[in-house]
């Protein structure tokens, strides 16, 4: 298992994921950040807003990002 | 060892000398349990009822994928699994979010109990009916609240359920469950809940850091919440 921290960027600003969560590998972490993106712009539209801008940077580390996930990459527009 | 329970008894109807030895005679030593351990899984023959005397316990639920969803935690002084006394197994599963320490209450104690003080009897019924007031105000919250507002009600709940026990007050209490096992409660992800916290700490309401809640505007908290707490039956009075 890994620590990966979520850090989320999107229209309030930069939200530092401190606490982290315990994943088997970097596709569950992908996974993890795909659930959250998407649950984000769902809470937005029910307010009648979609902000398709922001984006969630997965860390294992100190190091660069392991996943950048654009929240425009996580919904199929039709 | 009993206070927390004692004294949520007691905020809603008299407790007797004798009720209080009879509910001291009943329970089994306390045992400690580890945070993240699952002490009733669903659907195990049960022959106990489960007293919690310090720390959080939850009922949960999962899904196949591994989604879960808490349906309710339990704080110090809780009957956590008094169901269990009628049910015979439970359809959901007990865990401790937290260290815990619990004393658990044979049923046939339980029965022996209840036939020679009906008052506790109905006072236990209480607690059961309290506790599906709170499932419906969850439901509420899930079906209903927007983010900010369920993150809002979740504390506001909390901070009065400890209250009675003494364990917070106004300006907050210690708390020390994970962003993960909120989200777990609210139906968000841990991101969506820490992006809540961050915005509920903005405004100047809450902080949620280092396992406590601090509370900077209660009254602003309860109304973004829309947190009335009649269905907690907080009134003392014949039951």
């Amino acid at each position: 298992m890994t620590l990966y921290r979520f850090n989320l960027y999107n229209g309030i600003g930069f939200v530092a994921d401190e606490e982290g969560r315990e994943l088997p590998d970097v596709a569950a972490a992908r996974d993890e950040a795909l659930k959250a993106v998407r649950g984000i712009i769902a809470d937005e539209v029910l307010q009648g807003r979609l902000d398709l801008n922001g984006r969630i940077e997965v860390m294992d580390g100190e190091g660069p990002p392991v996943i950048t996930l654009a929240f425009a990459e996580a919904v199929e527009i039709a | 060892m009993i206070d927390h329970f004692l004294a949520k008894l007691r905020v809603r109807d008299e407790i007797s000398p004798e009720e209080e030895e009879a509910i001291r005679g009943m329970l089994d030593p306390p045992v400690e349990i580890p945070a993240d351990k699952t002490i009733i899984p669903a659907g195990v023959e049960l022959n106990v009822s489960t007293l919690l005397l310090d720390g959080l316990l939850c009922r949960y639920k999962d899904l196949r994928d591994g989604s879960r969803q808490i349906s309710e935690l339990h704080v110090p002084g809780d009957f956590a699994d008094l169901h269990s006394f009628t049910l015979k197994y439970l359809d959901h599963s007990v865990m401790a979010l937290t260290k815990c320490r619990i004393a658990t209450v044979r049923h046939d104690r339980l029965k022996a109990v209840i036939e020679a003080h009906p008052h506790l009897g109905r006072m236990f019924w209480f607690m059961t009916n309290l506790d599906a007031a709170i499932h419906r105000e969850w439901v509420l919250s899930l079906g209903r609240r927007s983010a900010i507002s369920r993150v809002a009600h979740l504390f506001c709940e909390t901070r009065v359920r400890l209250e009675i026990s003494g364990l917070a007050d106004r300006r907050g209490y210690e708390f020390g469950i994970t962003q993960a096992d909120l989200a777990e409660c609210l139906g968000l992800t841990p991101v969506h809940v820490n992006r809540v916290l961050k915005e509920l700490r903005e405004d100047g309401l809450v902080a949620f850091r280092g396992g406590r809640v601090h509370i900077h505007d209660l009254a602003g908290l309860e109304r973004i919440a829309e947190f009335y707490p009649a269905y907690l039956y907080l009134d003392k009075r014949p039951r």
